[in-house]
């Protein structure tokens, strides 16, 4: 099984719009996708939340183009769209059937050029109380909910960008006024501060003349503040615990810890240390703690990739009914510490890459996954190519940089525990109690 | 030129490239499997899914849950492979082997390089034919079930839908229960039942293996002679008749159960009805329909609760079509402050849809939408082989899928809104909230939507 290499041209224009073309014909399919360097890692203290909530902003029209109009528009041409906004970066995307590739690279280019033209206070308001459902259904009124938050509070100091959720508080959000968001616009949303990946079913001397036109005039912007110093040291230093009161039936552990930043080889390494213990029912956590010892209801592991000083490595584990939650804490560290001190069985190796090899196989048949990959090694790495060198570099690992990664990582000292403990005040079992009205 | 005027050209679109939903070929083995292949060159995983006619709703309701169970234990051990050896040996060949089930179907699913298909496919033999259901292990499995139960109970979102199809539907209709089992049939699933399971859902006469790749080079249908040949075998004897679903509607005038969970800080919402099944005739209108109400990005709900009032972070509206008539729902979460303008809001707009035509603007919208993602849909092999894998388990022609494209062109403004007034009931809708009835009680009886019900649902809690 080799995976063909994804060819592509890495090109800037004059105003530094940095464009990657990538030509395959397979399915008449076109992706555009085009990647900010601007995240929440960028926000400043009272202004958390706002990388997003601008976000949305981007959908409620530029200079020619309606709000909401940039959705009906790329639908009503048989494509998909959407935008995300992480603690390293922002990206929007379009996904067309090939023919309608100009419409797509236009909307991009109204918005980046003449976003503020459409801007006014009702559409902020709109989308800051949208944004603000999308806080309560994707954290507030959820069980568990806000973990991730809690986890990063602890795992990166209160100074340090990455500390605060990347959603706000809704007194942030509360406060955000057209003047941020146009301050913001000018300062980030320039040609010199992006990255537009194309691919699929095109031409790319078109491609070319089509960028040229709906974005070459567009002015850069040479003075975007410089972000300050991310660095950290390797680990947390001393454990941190923190156990919370919630609405939830099961008692569950999340873990946390400092790792290597994205790109850094042992990051790979611990990628392939995650999928040997927690990844699928052959994986050490599901089979010790599910599996044979039933102590949970189920386990994961995980990596997410950060470029400013650390990433996280994280894992849950909830606790099954009758079980002491502090056997399980024990038996799932105990686990993490086991792959510091022991190297992997050939066999765990062998089976991680053959998945490893399979997942990135299939990640890399959609268009716009390649235009996503491709946007992101050039952001964040400034390394394009990466998209073909990622999977060789997870088949290099070997089980001596597993014991490694893991034995500097997945140490006490740098881990964080939060558990989610049922609140005392739940009364047992479900009344019927019906009151007509 | 100033890019003011660069940018004031809205561009056309270019001459489309043509396309065709990939051609499949369909052999039946002596065991009567169907053994349906696609050739979708160049891609290095082929996708294998071997699909069975017979789901949850199969089941009786006092083994409610058994044939999802009887999936999962089905990868706890073979009689060649015990415990987690067979899901090992997949591993080393960089493959998964998903099984799982749904209301209409059991699915074992694999995706795997080319030149490991047959290995693929032998271990995906040994796992349907020989699984042994240790009961130490089916235990377990019960166990999680009845944890995860707890968990619904919880979670406001997988707690509204539980209640909005238990109150839709009538008790004895399985589309009213959760196809996983409950407290009461759970703890009946011991080992014995997932093997009589096992072998009424082993049917080579209700089966077909899709497999979906780079082909070339392979011959599948002898592949698969050879590795599932005697698919089936002796189990052809516990064959029983297929169960037609039954859909009956519990609500015959417009009710709201409210769910009363102090403190939400938003009302999950379910509105709707027993719709319709894959079958219905008129499933092309209805597709166009449903997408104009609640869709598209831009569907009438979209723009009207979020775009407008920004009561939501999203609301969608949609028909799920099984084998049998399944739900027809609105689902939404709103702010608690906006549970009953939200409630309004979606029966205005489900009124407008059935009451006032379309525009010419909105049919082209959504026609064109639908029209154009078709060829975006089917990038991968996996999911040209899954639609393919549908079309079995609802028993469609063949062309289903060329046709698709043109039967959505063909639709009218008069079939959108035959199809609204045909499969919209307002008359039996039932609203379903889990949120906090205390913040909107007074609103919520001054606005009487129908017969008021609120239940106080605590919080389970684990011994």
């Amino acid at each position: 099984m080799t995976a063909q290499s994804v060819r592509f041209s890495d090109e800037r224009l004059a105003n530094g719009l940095r464009l990657i073309v990538s030509e395959d014909h397979l399915a008449p399919v076109a992706a555009v996708c085009i990647w900010y360097n601007v995240g929440s890692k960028h926000e400043v203290e009272g202004k958390t939340g706002f990388a997003h909530l601008f976000e949305h902003v981007m959908f409620q029209g530029s200079g020619h183009v309606a709000k909401a109009e940039h959705m009906a528009l790329v639908q009503a041409a048989g494509g998909t769209m959407n935008g995300t906004t992480w603690l390293d970066r922002t990206n929007y995307f379009e996904t067309v059937p090939s023919h309608q590739l100009e419409l797509a690279l236009w909307l991009e280019a109204d918005r980046m050029a003449t976003l503020l033209d459409a801007l006014n206070q009702e559409n902020l308001d709109n989308q800051r109380s949208v944004v603000k459902n999308e806080k309560r259904s994707s954290y507030d009124n959820r069980p568990y909910g806000d973990w991730f938050h809690k986890l990063q509070e602890h795992v990166f100091p209160t100074e340090h960008p990455y500390h605060h959720p990347t959603i706000g508080s809704m007194e942030d959000l509360d406060a955000a006024s057209l003047e941020d968001v146009a301050t913001f616009f000018r300062t980030y949303y320039a040609p010199n501060n992006a990255v537009l990946a194309v691919v699929g079913d095109v031409d790319p001397a078109q491609v070319r003349k089509w960028v040229e036109r709906y974005f070459g005039d567009i002015p850069a912007n040479r003075a975007i503040p410089a972000l300050g110093d991310m660095s950290l040291p390797a680990v947390l230093g001393a454990e941190a615990r923190e156990v919370v009161e919630d609405r939830v039936p099961l008692p569950r552990h999340f873990f946390a810890f400092r790792a290597p930043v994205l790109g850094d080889p042992r990051f790979d390494a611990l990628e392939v240390a995650a999928q040997i213990l927690a990844g699928g029912k052959g994986s050490r956590l599901y089979r010790r703690l599910v599996r044979d010892e039933k102590i949970a209801q189920d386990v994961s592991f995980f990596s997410l990739g950060l470029i400013g000083g650390a990433s996280i490595a994280a894992g849950q584990a909830t606790v099954r009914p009758g079980i002491d939650p502090a056997v399980v804490e024990h038996a799932f560290e105990e686990e993490l510490e086991r792959l510091g001190r022991e190297p992997v069985t050939d066999d765990e190796l062998v089976r991680a890459r053959a998945l490893i090899e399979t997942f990135e196989l299939e990640a890399l048949q959609r268009t716009d996954e390649r235009a996503d990959r491709l946007a992101m090694y050039a952001t964040l790495l400034d390394d394009p190519e990466m998209i073909n060198r990622q999977l060789g570099r997870y088949l290099a690992v070997t089980a001596a940089d597993i014991q490694a990664v893991a034995a500097q990582v997945l140490r006490p000292d740098n881990r964080v525990v939060l558990t989610y403990m049922p609140t005392t005040e739940a009364a047992a079992g479900t009344t019927d109690e019906e009151t007509a009205a | 030129m100033t890019l003011d005027e660069i940018l004031s050209a809205r561009p056309s679109p270019g001459q489309p490239r043509k396309y065709e939903f990939p051609r499949f070929e369909r052999t039946v083995l002596k065991s009567g499997l169907q053994v349906i292949t696609v050739d979708v060159p160049n891609r290095p995983l082929v996708s294998a899914n071997l699909l069975i006619r017979r789901g949850a709703a199969d089941e009786p309701a006092d083994l409610a849950g058994a044939t999802i169970l009887t999936a999962r234990a089905m990868s706890e051990g073979t009689r060649r492979y015990p415990g987690v050896e067979l899901i090992e040996a997949g591993e080393r060949l960089g493959a998964t082997l998903h099984v799982d089930a749904s209301w209409d179907a059991f699915t074992v699913a694999v995706e795997v390089a080319a030149s490991r298909l047959g290995a693929a496919l032998e271990l995906l033999a040994e796992l349907v034919e020989n699984p042994t259901f240790p009961e130490r292990d089916v235990a377990r499995l019960r166990e999680e079930r009845l944890n995860d139960l707890l968990q619904v109970k919880a979670d406001p979102r997988r707690r509204v839908d539980q209640a909005f199809t238990a109150t839709i539907y009538t008790p004895d209709s399985p589309y009213s229960r959760s196809a996983g089992g409950d407290e009461e049939s759970v703890p009946r699933l011991t080992s014995e039942v997932l093997r009589a399971t096992h072998r009424t859902v082993l049917d080579p006469l209700r089966a077909a293996i899709v497999v979906g790749g780079d082909l070339a080079g392979l011959n599948v249908p002898r592949l698969v002679e050879e590795k599932l040949g005697s698919f089936g075998g002796e189990s052809a004897a516990h064959r029983v008749a297929p169960a037609v679903p039954l859909a009956a509607s519990a609500v015959d005038r417009p009710i709201v159960r409210f769910y009363h969970r102090p403190g939400s800080v938003q009302t999950e919402l379910r509105i709707g009805h027993v719709g319709l099944s894959r079958s219905a005739p008129d499933f092309h209108a209805v597709q166009v329909m449903a997408a104009i109400l609640g869709g598209l990005f831009n569907s009438r709900l979209q723009m009207n609760l979020r775009e407008e009032k920004g009561y939501t972070y999203g609301i969608g509206a949609g028909f799920d079509m099984r084998r049998g008539a399944g739900p027809f729902s609105v689902r939404t979460a709103v702010q608690t402050a906006a549970t009953v303008p939200s409630i309004t809001e979606s029966l205005l707009e489900l009124r407008r849809i059935r009451e006032t035509a379309v525009t010419a603007a909105e049919l082209a919208a959504a026609r064109d939408y639908l029209v154009g993602v078709f060829p975006l849909r089917f990038e991968t092999p996996g999911a040209v082989a899954g639609a393919l894998g549908g079309l079995f388990i609802h028993e469609l022609p063949d062309d289903e899928l060329t046709r698709y494209r043109a039967e959505v062109e063909a639709v009218t403004i008069e079939a959108v809104q035959q199809a609204a007034r045909d499969h919209i009931h307002m008359d039996r809708l039932a609203i379903v909230a889990v949120g906090d009835a205390d913040a909107v009680s007074a609103e919520l009886k001054a606005a009487a939507f129908g017969e008021l019900k609120v239940i106080t649902d605590e919080l389970p809690v684990s011994e």
